[in-house]
Parts: C-alpha cells; sequence; structure tokens
C-alpha cells in the first residue's frame, strides 16, 4: 500500500480490527519498524495515542502534567507557557495538587487530551482515544482537532466511531487485511465500508437462520418492512420533523391468535435508537392464516440527520418468544435533520420542543432551608 | 553515535521529570522517606562489622571496621540498586512503551540517577564518620573521586542498558542479575581488603571492574593515597561494558513495541 497526506489534511484510517490501522500509526510514530517499504515525515509529530499513558497514580495532577509533556517530547519551558492552558481545558483546576490516583477516570481522560493536544504539532496520530469520554468531552475534542487542522496541523485519525471520524476528517483510507480496499473523500469511503458492514452482518444472519428454519420453528414471516413519509410515499429522504411511518409486511403459516409486535431502528454503526412495542402501547394484534400488514406511526420522526434502517420482531401472546427466526429489516434510509450540517447536531433524537424565559425569578425555584 | 548522545542530551528534561518522578514516587508513601538510602547500606555495614570484629576478626589497618566497610558499601549499593531498577524499567513501562515514542533509553538512566540521589545521601554521611574516627582528610585524593565515579557510571550504564534491552525479551534476565550481584557482592573487595586475597591471583581478581573501583574509592578517602594501576583494568572494563552495553540497546529498542 502507499498514501500520501499534505499540510494541513486529516486522514481516517477505517477497516475491520486487524485490518492494520494501528499498525500504520505505530510505523509512524517510529514506535516500530516495517517489514517493507519506507515512510518519509517532513515535520514533528505527536501521538494521542493512549490518554494518560505514563500517569503516575502516585503524583499529582501538576506532576503528571510535566511528565507526560516531557515524554511527548516538549521541553519543561514549552510545558510551564501552556500550564494554564493544559489546566483550563482539562477543567481540574481545583484537583491539580491531588494525586492522579484519586481522580475520576474522566478527569484522567481529560488531563491526557489536555497535554497532548497542547502541543501542537504539525501532524497528529489520534487513535480511537476519543471513544473515551462524556459526549460534550468528545465535542470538545472535536473542535480542538479541528482548530489544529485550521492551523496547519495534518491528522491522521483511527477510530470505529464512523461519526467522529466523518466529523474529524475530509479523505478516508478503507484498509482490509493489509490492503488498501478505497481511498478518497470521507463520505464515499465511508459509505462503501458500511456496506461491507452491512452485507457481513447479514451473511451472518443467514448462517444463524439457515440453523433455525430446518427446526421447522417458523410459524410466520416477515416479507418486508418499509419506512415511509407520511405526507410524501415515495420519498427516500425524510426530515426530522415530520411524521414517517414503518410498516412490517407479514405472511403467517397458520393462525396464530394474539402476538406482539417489536420494531427497532438502528443506527448504521449499530447503536439500536430506539424500541417500539405493541405490548407497551396496549396495541393487540390478532394474527390470522394468511398475510397483512402492522403499522407503526412516528410523529414526527424526531431522528437527527444520519443513516438508519428498522428491524421488526413478531413475539408470542407472553411478548417473550420470537415467533420469527429471521427478524424483518427495512432498507437503508437518511434522515435529514433541521441543522444545517450534520456536525452541528449531536445526539440521536431531536424532541419537539419549547423554550421559555423568564428573566425575573422573584425567588421561584429556588430552595431554601432553614 | 555522536547524534545519538546530542539527541540524549536534547532530551534532558524528559530524563529529569522521570528522574523526580522515580525518586518521588519511591518515597511518597514511605514514613521513612529518603533515610532508607542511609539506613540500607548503614544496615549491613553494621551487621559485617559486628561479624568481622567479633568473631571472625579481619584486619583492616588504622582504619576501624565499621568505617572500612562503609566506604565500599555506599557505592557498592548505587550499583546494585541502580542495576535492579534499571533491568525492569522498560518492561515496567511496557505501556508507554508500545504507544508513544521518545528516547527509549531515559527509563533506565533515569533509574540510575535516581538511585544517583540515594548514593549522595548516603555518601553524605562518611564526612561526620570520617571525622569522628579522625581520619586523616587527603585533598588530592579527594579531586580523582570524579574519576572513580565516572568509571562506576559508565560500568552501571552499560550493564543496566543491557539488562533492560534484554529483559523486555527474557524475564529471566532480571532473576539472573539478582543472583549475579549476589555472587559479585563477595568477588569484591566490600568486606574484607584487597590484602586478603592471594599475591598470585591479583591479577585476575582486578579484572571485576568493581575491584579497582572499590580499591580507589578507599585508597583516596581512607589510606591518602592515589589510586594505584590496578584502577586500569576497571577502566577499560567499563568502558567496554558501556560502549557493548549501549550498543545493544540501541541495536534492539525498536523491536520493544512488538513484544507484548
Amino acid at each position: 500500500m502507499s498514501f500520501n497526506l499534505e499540510n494541513g489534511q486529516s486522514l481516517a484510517l477505517i477497516g475491520p480490527n486487524g485490518a492494520g490501522k494501528s499498525t500504520i500509526l505505530k510505523i509512524l510514530a517510529r514506535i516500530t519498524r516495517p517489514t517493507l517499504g519506507e515512510t518519509e515525515i517532513n515535520g514533528q509529530l505527536s501521538a494521542l495515542i493512549e490518554l494518560g499513558a505514563g500517569f503516575h497514580p502516585d503524583l499529582t495532577g501538576r506532576e503528571n502534567i510535566f511528565l507526560n509533556g516531557t515524554i511527548l517530547g516538549l521541553s519543561r519551558k514549552e510545558i510551564e507557557r501552556r500550564f494554564d492552558e493544559i489546566v483550563d481545558f482539562s477543567e481540574i483546576e481545583r484537583f491539580i495538587d491531588t494525586p492522579v490516583k484519586r481522580y475520576s477516570s474522566g478527569m484522567t481522560v481529560r488531563l491526557g487530551f489536555a497535554v497532548a493536544s497542547c502541543i501542537e504539532p504539525e501532524i497528529l496520530l489520534v487513535d480511537e482515544v476519543l471513544a473515551v469520554g462524556d459526549a460534550s468531552f468528545q465535542q470538545k475534542c472535536l473542535r480542538r482537532i479541528h482548530d489544529l487542522i485550521q492551523k496547519g496541523t495534518s491528522i491522521i485519525f483511527v477510530s470505529h466511531n464512523l461519526y467522529l471520524v466523518q466529523a474529524a476528517c475530509n479523505t478516508a483510507l478503507y484498509l482490509q487485511s493489509g490492503r488498501v480496499k478505497q481511498y478518497g473523500p470521507v463520505k464515499e469511503v465511508i459509505d462503501l465500508y458500511e456496506q461491507d458492514l452491512h452485507q457481513e452482518r447479514a451473511q451472518k444472519f443467514e448462517g444463524f437462520e439457515s440453523r433455525g428454519s430446518q427446526e421447522g420453528a417458523d410459524k410466520l414471516e416477515i416479507t418486508q418492512v418499509d419506512v415511509i413519509s407520511a405526507n410524501e410515499p415515495l420519498a427516500t429522504v425524510f426530515p426530522s420533523d415530520q411524521p414517517a411511518q414503518i410498516r412490517i409486511y407479514y405472511n403467517a403459516y397458520r393462525p396464530l391468535g394474539k402476538v406482539h409486535v417489536s420494531a427497532f431502528i438502528i443506527r448504521s454503526d449499530g447503536l439500536i435508537c430506539c424500541m417500539m412495542r405493541t405490548k407497551l402501547d396496549n396495541f393487540e394484534v390478532h394474527v390470522d392464516h394468511g398475510t397483512g400488514v402492522v403499522s407503526l406511526s412516528l410523529e414526527p420522526l424526531q431522528l437527527v440527520g444520519g443513516t438508519y434502517f428498522a428491524e421488526a420482531w413478531f413475539l408470542d401472546e407472553s411478548d417473550s418468544m420470537a415467533l420469527t427466526s429471521k427478524s424483518g429489516r427495512s432498507d437503508w434510509f437518511t434522515v435529514k435533520g433541521s441543522a444545517f450540517s450534520y456536525e452541528d447536531t449531536s445526539g440521536v433524537f431531536t424532541p419537539s420542543t419549547r423554550w421559555t424565559h423568564d428573566p425575573d425569578l422573584n425567588g421561584r425555584g429556588t430552595v431554601r432551608i432553614s | 553515535m555522536i547524534a545519538d548522545v546530542k539527541s540524549a542530551i536534547q532530551s534532558k528534561d524528559l530524563l529529569l521529570a522521570w528522574t523526580s518522578r522515580n525518586i518521588r514516587a519511591r518515597y511518597q508513601q514511605s514514613a521513612l522517606g529518603w533515610l532508607w538510602a542511609v539506613i540500607q547500606p548503614a544496615a549491613q555495614t553494621v551487621i559485617f562489622t559486628f561479624i568481622f570484629t567479633m568473631f571472625v576478626p579481619i584486619d583492616t589497618g588504622d582504619v576501624p571496621y565499621g568505617v572500612f566497610s562503609y566506604v565500599a558499601m555506599v557505592p557498592w549499593a548505587f550499583l546494585a540498586s541502580s542495576l535492579n531498577d534499571m533491568s525492569g524499567s522498560i518492561v515496567a513501562n511496557m505501556s508507554l512503551v508500545t504507544k508513544i515514542y521518545f528516547r527509549r533509553e531515559a527509563l533506565p538512566i533515569a533509574s540510575m540517577l535516581a538511585r544517583f540521589m540515594d548514593f549522595g545521601i548516603a555518601a553524605a554521611l562518611l564526612v561526620p564518620l570520617l571525622l569522628y574516627f579522625q581520619i586523616p582528610i587527603y585533598p588530592a585524593g579527594l579531586l580523582f573521586i570524579p574519576v572513580i565515579l565516572a568509571i562506576q557510571v559508565m560500568l552501571i550504564l552499560g550493564l543496566g542498558l543491557a539488562t533492560a534491552a534484554a529483559n523486555v525479551f527474557y524475564r529471566d534476565v532480571q532473576s539472573l542479575l539478582a543472583l549475579g550481584i549476589q555472587l559479585w557482592f563477595y568477588a569484591s573487595p566490600i568486606i574484607y581488603p584487597v590484602t586478603m586475597v592471594p599475591e598470585k591471583l591479583r591479577p585476575f581478581y582486578f579484572l571485576n571492574p568493581m575491584a579497582g573501583i572499590l580499591e580507589a574509592y578507599r585508597d583516596v578517602l581512607l589510606n591518602g593515597r592515589l589510586p594505584g594501576l590496578y584502577l586500569l583494568p576497571s577502566m577499560v572494563v567499563s568502558f567496554i561494558v558501556f560502549i557493548v552495553g549501549y550498543w545493544f540497546f540501541k541495536r534492539v529498542e525498536y523491536l520493544f513495541a512488538d513484544i507484548v
């Protein structure tokens, strides 16, 4: 394989485990040597590979900032100059003289990122480090990474979180068993990778299913799952603030009486966004021999912009045994959020909101203890 | 290699930070703290003084046995504790080594520097000791101490770097080293004077670099004379050990991250 990265570009390495993403980073970081071939690196390189690696639990935050900073290649003077900035970013001012062993894991990670990212190197390697920490911290780190890119830092980013990848990078390299599968604009590459992931998942399911149906367990088959826009039945892109409908088509091989149906909406990275069950909604479904359709309306859809699919199951009267060995799946569908670009949104759904503002509190909402 | 040394000097901040980490971490939850630097060699000296004055008297001339053995015990403790810490220094920080690039020799060298502080503290006790026993100070000899120390540091660095690197591949190295240090203790003139070694064996005896180094410390501090030619083999052996140890370390260091 071979690839180039120019100044101020950000490249994502994606691919399944064992594809060689981390090995590339290790070679670039000079931690290990390639068995064959060459790398050429121009400029100061720094690696955000494991946050807080090298922190000594018995030493204070202050001591560890200096220790970690020098490991990452800063001189003592440079750390002194950036000390306040590091403490600010990590939000641990009050605990700066407390041993790190008393920090929460979140605090440790924040401090680690603050030290590592204050370096402003010309090339920055980021390996899966943002998987830790809460959402607001991730946002903060992303902003920081964007700042660095703006200042001309080139970034190589490894993550399984395709959302972060898309938010942080403009090009991507899709690796499979040590080879380049695709290299290009981040969106295209991620789409291909997601397709592959989906296919792989589907294959796994099929293997699993063929075993199931041999036992003749299937009393019912889900023939199709559609997601449609309630207003425009032909639309393939769904606005977040418009109603949508999930339609579950089935074919029952014998009369089943009372059954339960559950449906999920699953984001392209596998996150289950919501679960809807007839049992919870006290909706009764009676199935006779033959075909039919169960519809579920979401008013409005509320999901943030992204790619999703819906999955449905039929369950028996007790809502515990699946009647189908194979779940029904819809095609991928795209949700368009209300924000201009999807980077402006985070989270999973946009609830219908109503803001109010009362500037004169008059003591309401306060608590007094006497 | 010159470029290596230059870049090593540039990473002195890393070395200092790591040294202070080692020292702080060692004394962090310790009640006696730095006093351990003295207690360890002093306790050993007391034990051997007890044995070799009460049960098996050894002739140490005008110098009391306690002072005689403490002068050698302190530099010996520096060597033994340094090697012990250095040999484990890379393995103990494997999580760092496999994830971040920095000059790897900083780890073992900082381990030695941290022990150097102990050495300084334990050596400071010599001043009241020499004054109390009214041992005459020999100024020209004191000037020689940095030379002897430099030889000893070369020896420690060479062995420490080599064992630190080898220990990554085979953990036996650390155990083997501990055993070796025990035997080496008796093969060096710490608890007995060189004069007890048969004349015919002495040329071989001084091939042990610690023999010359310890004897030299005694000559300048206790006997009021400059080290003799016996220091030459120590110098040569230590230098070779340093070059080979450092070369070996640099040669295999890129493999560290691949071995987990």
